[in-house]
């Protein structure tokens, strides 16, 4: 299949995610107890005849298909809606959020790779010993993220990146390990270990290239498994970020901050879909 | 060897849990209000929490509500998977495009984002046993799609194996092939699924319990004892607060060595 087709057909399935997380987002939300709630009907200073149109207000969001109009219209008008907890316009909320946790996905990543290649390479080219060497990341796997953040916060050390980054090393480090297995493994590599080529020169032109589309592959993956760790993390160190806004809107039920997150994130998902097919496409073209 | 070893251990932690449980002098939501974050003392050896609840007690509780609940929630979900699986590798090529669709899209989105979205639209008045009831239940119904996807391909293959062509000859239908045949043939991957799905369930309630949205109080969860770390009155009185990490620790790390040498053996 040529390349356009491919990509077309994974920006297709990108926009069916964003219209499945969108619809998903409001069934479960619209059907939550506490929706129809509103913090306003119990403010002294609204007049009863406010208070019944805001009722009136509530009744109107009964129906399904109604609420998905409204928010259609409100991405349309590229603001998101108004947020029922916080009466500012979503994507101003959003966009207030999404640099501070961009960033923080972007080091947390970053630092979480280079851990796990620089204890990868010299413990994938051991012959003994190696289970004792990949301990440690067996056991960081075994703490829950929320468990590590507390531990950071108790130690007075580290930080919200340091908590993503030994996350990131630890669920890639397994992966990362067994390429590098196979790779060292391959006749090639035992020839040019036979013809008494270095180790380093062994990596550097011969494993590290081969390898390189897969590591694009698996970088693009580690971005749902940052984006799943991202509101313990954030929540526990308070990072004004989208996972934090996320778990204030889950608390308060707001619709609109709700669907506009579960869309920002199908999109950064679908995106990364898009990025390792394309990466995996031109490795084998 | 790995593998005896670590359920030899995991047996004499629920066995020890459950002859804690059994035999307390307290139940897990007595507050001895006398003993408020006690140090380790002869009634509670490894002292209480800020509510004067014994933690042996508590800890045990969790432990084993936390196994039974990981446990059949994973086996709910890999029977759901199983069926969501079976079910596309023998429907038409659209039905299986369909259901793959769905499957990719719940595995595509951050699991513990939807765990927590789908958790906290449970009534606020749920009791503490409906609650955990609940949160293992969402756990076993978002938990399915990677595996579904597995079952899928594995049962796709078998469809087309010439012993499969030989069976329909015979006149058996596509419930008895399944049932007698495909069932059987997929066990060496449905058991390591399953195995996979325990620790990371553990993992996932307890997370959602360090958010407050885990299993309600009084019941003991991991998720319920981590939250005991945030208290720094009580770290500061006793080193036993971290009994409950320790202990997590461990159980993850025994059941991440049954999936480790599961997957070796595959």
């Amino acid at each position: 299949m040529s390349l356009p087709i491919t990509i077309a057909k994974q920006a297709g399935r990108t926009l069916l995610l964003l219209f499945f997380a969108a619809g998903g987002t409001i069934l479960l939300v619209r059907f939550a107890p506490g929706f129809f709630s509103d913090t306003r009907e119990m403010d002294a200073e609204y007049a009863q005849a406010a208070r019944a149109e805001i009722q009136e207000e509530n009744s109107r969001q009964q129906f399904i298909g109604r609420i998905a109009i409204q928010e259609m219209n409100s991405w349309l008008n590229g603001d998101f809606g108004l947020s029922r907890q916080y009466h500012v316009p979503v994507a101003q909320l959003i966009g207030a959020r999404v640099r501070v946790s961009a960033l923080l996905l972007a080091e947390g990543i970053f630092h979480g790779w280079l851990l796990a290649i620089c204890a990868a390479l010299p413990i994938s080219a051991l012959r003994k010993g190696a289970a004792l060497w990949r301990l440690p990341f067996t056991i960081l796997l075994s703490i829950p993220t929320a468990a590590m953040a507390t531990a950071c916060i108790l130690a007075d050390a580290g930080g919200p990146v340091l908590v993503l980054s030994l996350l990131i090393a630890a669920r890639e480090f397994n992966f990362l390990r067994s390429l590098l297995e196979g790779a060292w493994r391959s006749p090639h590599l035992l020839q040019g270990r036979a013809q008494g080529m270095s180790p380093r020169a062994l990596m550097t032109l011969h494993i590290l290239p081969n390898i390189a589309p897969q590591l694009c592959a698996l970088t693009t993956l580690s971005i749902v498994t940052a984006l799943g760790a991202l509101v313990p993390i954030e929540v526990i160190f308070t990072v004004p970020g989208v996972g934090q806004l996320a778990w204030s809107a889950v608390l308060n039920r707001d619709l609109p901050v709700l669907v506009a997150v579960s869309l920002l994130m199908a999109c950064v998902v679908g995106f990364a879909g898009m990025l390792s097919t394309h990466t995996v496409t031109l490795e084998a073209a | 060897m790995t593998k005896r070893i670590a359920a030899v251990i995991l047996l004499l932690l629920i066995l020890g849990a459950s002859l804690v449980f059994c035999s307390a002098r307290y139940d897990y939501a007595y507050q001895d209000r006398d003993a408020i974050m006690a140090p380790s003392t002869a009634p509670h050896w490894t002292g209480t929490d800020e509510l004067g609840r014994d933690r042996t007690v508590r800890v045990a509780a969790a432990l084993l509500l936390g196994l039974t609940g990981a446990a059949a929630a994973a086996a709910i979900t890999t029977m759901i998977a199983a069926c969501f699986g079976l079910l596309a590798a023998f429907s038409p090529r659209w039905v299986a495009a369909i259901l793959m669709f769905h499957s990719d899209a719940f595995l595509s989105l951050p699991w513990l984002f939807l765990l927590m979205m789908a958790r906290s639209m449970l009534p606020l008045t749920a009791s503490p046993f409906e609650t955990a009831v609940a949160t293992f239940l969402i756990l076993a119904a978002l938990g399915w799609p990677a595996c579904a996807r597995a079952i899928y391909r594995g049962a796709a293959v078998l469809r087309s194996s010439e012993w499969m062509i030989q069976g329909h000859a015979c006149g058996l239908t596509t419930r008895q092939l399944i049932r007698l045949h495909i069932l059987p043939h997929l066990r060496p991957l449905l058991l390591p699924q399953f195995l996979i799905c325990v620790p990371a369930f553990i993992v996932a309630e307890a997370n959602l319990g360090a958010l407050g949205l885990g299993v309600g109080e009084p019941m003991p969860s991991w998720g319920a004892m981590l939250l005991e770390l945030d208290n720094s009155a009580l770290l500061a009185r006793s080193h036993w607060v971290y009994l409950p990490i320790v202990l997590l620790a461990a159980v993850l790390l025994i059941l991440e060595s049954f999936t480790s040498e599961v997957e070796t053996n595959a």
